[in-house]
């Protein structure tokens, strides 16, 4: 038996010595850097792409007009500067001269603008467009000015300038009627890396370009392994086969801060995880008293579930909305566990025989559905009677809870909700009346004609100062009238070895690897 | 024998048209809207519809089955809504990682099971017969998730061996092949094991062996082969299982088949996917079972079909 075994067992070494060579970690120092990500790419064209992750390996090749530092302020790209009209109706951006794509043509005026006008042809799939149609046309007053005319304010079109759905692909490629055209899946853009291969389901890899404007990155490839399981990601990052890995089981984070040859980053994020209250005239009635959702909201232990649930990965909220958007203000510490008190409202409010149907959804969110059955262990602790949490696949989840408040079926669901950029705006869609499904996702059904107001004046106000001041009265009366169990904002955790430096990420769950090096 | 082929194929037409059909319904009868999935939460409701539209799921469901069964008659299985790109592209990139990693599982689980079938037999009641069994049971129960953990976590993590995940390297194979393996070795190991115990008892393997054939030969060339129909059998159902067991083990490995694929596109209730690769699943089981049936006319010469 021992016999068999050892012959096997060299069987697999000589096989591994055969093939092992040149690949996985093994490799010079500078010369590859190996990402492990757990999504597989839909698509890489910039407008059609909604996932966090595949936008942040599209936007190593394809820039936009402003970009996000990892301290979250907007900082000049591909435009120098810019100026908004004194009526913001207009802005007028300066590009940067000198740039070419990396397939020769120069980048001007007429290729940002050929890019902004194929997000808008009506008829192409831009799922995050959302607020840039309120553009009316773009004109390319010359070759390094460009003018997009409005057809009311927008706001946060800043913001919106750092998404990569609005970065610029080389015109040749995007040339209707040209072969390019068909090939879009290859973006060509101006950004320091390029993209050299692709193996739909394992990898894409990206390439250093040599002629890059900007600062030159250090390694000379970077290959984005995909590997669904967050345990197999773990394994690669463990035995020196990948060099970064995001989102590794949440359950291990401790173990792997206590390995000396592993880096934990738990990056601040922008996702804000709570429990929206089903307020609609067809849910529970007794959840249309703020007082009971209020109480409810003393009732559970956020900062314990942080800790021994979440293991640190989240930092509990103390506003509607993730400290790092624009708009955010301090609205009052987090309602502080207080099980008496929580119990004692109850009973002033006559909720103390409060039942409410609860759902959560799976691995969507770390370690959602395991909190939520900590919350419904303290909401039972409070004296409610929880008939839950009951979980589902996400498209199932989405179309129980993305209804109209008719066919609304359930008091309590869990739900993260991340903008893309950092601003308030997005943030706040869950608390506008505006927005209930089907029109957006804002799945509470609050309504506050004064919250409303305030944030449909906060949308338009073109003085970032008025903006400010609009966001802040508005989150502290949602603060107060307390639509969600707020929760926490999660954090973006990555795991890196120690032989690599420089590992950033920009806190709207973005990693950015475009300057690590070896340590 | 030509007839009997053409027959069997003509008759898997009303099966696949079924299969078609029931992954068509099942399909729809998941909850949750696909245009919305696909769209992201962000997206507003103009850009769901217009996805919605491009799906075309906005007509009823009766015109989607036709259309449905109109492109399948001209073998075309549509768009995938999720990437946009041809249903068969889609399958055909990652279809060979599949089918090298079944082959591959095949081969080490009909050798070694083959192999330590007969051995147990032989040695009924012996120690080593005790082992096999063992083993078998471990492999036909062990769960392929822990198992393949487990492995990584030897091999790749504590040996520095293997390749913990991915394709990109000639050895990556191994530990998926193995841990795939690892049920259909056992299942064959057990099978052999009680058909060869059967055949050994039989008269005329007592007079192969008085007539003074070689034990070897005995054991190979008479009883096994006359062992073998109910092996075939499982061996064939093996292989489709294997196509689909490799779900989990994609999974653990990262590895880019279509088992991933399967599971990625329920996940975004990409229709045609789904029902593309369910098609294929089908016909693979379909093939399989015409050639396991051909097989038993070669391996029992009694057997004709007409």
């Amino acid at each position: 038996m021992s016999k068999r075994f050892l012959a096997l067992l060299s069987a697999l070494l000589v096989l591994s010595a055969c093939g092992g060579g040149g690949t996985g970690g093994g490799t010079k120092q500078g010369d590859k850097l190996t990402i492990a990500i757990g999504p597989d790419p839909d698509t890489l064209d910039p407008m059609r792409q909604t996932t966090t992750t595949i936008q942040n390996i599209v936007s190593m090749v394809v820039e936009t007009f402003v970009f996000v530092d990892p301290d979250g302020k907007y900082k000049p790209l591909l435009a120098t500067s810019w100026q908004t009209a004194a009526d913001g109706m207009s802005w007028t951006f300066t590009l940067k001269s000198g740039v070419k794509f990396t397939d020769g043509t120069p980048f001007n005026a007429a290729a940002a603008k050929a890019n902004f006008d194929r997000v808008l042809t009506a008829g192409n799939t831009c799922p995050l467009c959302g607020a840039f149609r309120g553009v009316q046309t773009i004109d390319a007053v010359d070759d390094t000015h460009l003018r997009l005319n409005l057809k009311q304010p927008i706001a946060p079109l800043l913001g919106l300038m750092t998404e990569v759905t609005f970065g610029f692909l080389s015109p040749l490629t995007i040339a209707k009627g040209t072969d390019a055209f068909k090939d879009q899946e290859k973006p060509v853009g101006t950004g320091p890396y390029l993209l050299t291969d692709r193996v739909k389901g394992d990898h894409v890899t990206l390439t250093r370009n040599d002629q890059y404007w900007g600062a030159k990155p250090s390694y000379k490839t970077q290959m984005f392994k995909i590997v669904p399981e967050a345990a197999s990601r773990e394994a690669l990052v463990r035995a020196g086969q990948a060099d970064v890995i995001l989102l590794p089981p949440a359950s291990d984070i401790p173990a792997l801060q206590a390995d000396k040859t592993l880096k934990v980053i738990l990056a601040p994020g922008d996702r804000t995880i709570f429990l929206a209250f089903n307020q609609s005239a067809k849910g529970n009635p007794l959840l249309q008293k703020p007082e009971v959702r209020r109480a409810l909201n003393y009732a559970v232990n956020k900062e314990l579930i942080v800790k021994s649930v979440l293991f640190g990965a989240a930092s509990p909220m103390d506003a509607p909305m993730a400290s790092s958007l624009f708009g955010y203000c301090k609205t009052g510490g987090p309602y502080p566990y207080d099980v008496t008190k929580a119990k004692q409202m109850l009973a002033d409010a006559g909720a103390s025989n409060l039942s409410i149907k609860f759902i959560a959804p799976t691995g969507r969110y770390i370690q959602d559905f395991q909190a939520a059955q900590a919350i419904a262990n303290d909401l039972t602790a409070a004296g409610v009677k929880v008939d839950g949490p009951k979980t589902s696949d996400w498209p199932t989840y989405l179309g129980t809870i993305n209804v109209p408040p008719a066919s609304s079926s359930v008091d309590l669901h869990l739900l993260g909700w991340a903008p893309g950029f950092l601003d308030a705006s997005q943030a706040m869609t869950q608390f506008q009346s505006s927005q209930w499904p089907s029109a957006g996702l804002a799945t509470s059904y609050y309504k506050n004609a004064e919250v409303d107001s305030l944030l449909a004046k906060a949308n338009s106000e073109s003085d970032p100062a008025a903006r400010q001041a609009d966001y802040c009265s508005a989150s502290k009366l949602i603060w107060n009238d307390a639509p969600w169990i707020f929760l926490w904002v999660q954090r973006f955790p990555m795991v890196t070895t120690a032989k690599v430096t420089g590992v950033q990420a920009i806190p709207n769950e973005s990693f950015y690897t475009v300057y690590a090096s070896p340590a | 024998m030509i007839t009997y082929v053409a027959r069997r194929v003509l008759a898997s037409v009303p099966t696949l048209w079924g299969v078609a059909t029931v992954v068509f319904v099942m399909a729809r009868l998941l909850p949750g809207d696909p245009a919305r999935v696909i769209a992201g939460v962000l997206a507003s409701p103009e850009d769901v519809e217009r996805i919605r539209q491009s799906m075309g799921l906005d007509k009823p469901l009766l015109v989607q089955y036709g259309t449905f069964l109109g492109s399948l008659l001209r073998l075309n299985l549509g768009v995938s809504a999720h990437t946009n790109a041809p249903v068969v592209e889609e399958i055909g990139s990652r279809l060979p990682y599949t089918i090298e990693l079944a082959v591959v599982a095949l081969v080490l689980a009909v050798s070694g099971g083959l192999l330590a079938g007969v051995a147990a037999a032989i040695r009924r009641n012996t120690m080593l017969d005790l082992l096999i069994s063992s083993f078998s049971v471990f492999g036909v129960s062990m769960p392929v998730y822990w198992l393949g953990l487990m492995m990584i976590i030897v091999f790749a993590i504590d040996f520095h061996l293997l390749p913990a995940a991915g394709a990109d390297d000639p050895a990556s194979i191994l530990m998926p092949a193995v841990t795939l393996a690892l049920f259909s070795l056992g299942l064959i190991a057990r099978m052999t094991r009680s058909s060869m115990l059967e055949v050994l008892g039989q008269d005329y393997v007592r007079t192969a062996r008085a007539k003074g054939a070689p034990f070897r030969s005995v054991v190979f060339r008479h009883a096994l082969r006359n062992a073998l129909l109910p092996i075939m059998t499982v061996i064939g159902l093996q292989f489709g299982a294997l196509l689909g067991g490799a779900v989990v083990t994609e999974t653990v490995f990262a590895w880019p088949g279509v088992g991933r694929l399967l599971i990625d596109s329920i996940f975004f209730r990409d229709y045609p996917v789904v029902q593309g690769l369910v098609l294929m699943f089908g016909t693979t089981f379909v093939v399989i079972n015409l050639l396991v049936d051909l097989l038993y006319a070669y391996v029992d010469p009694r057997i004709h079909y007409t």
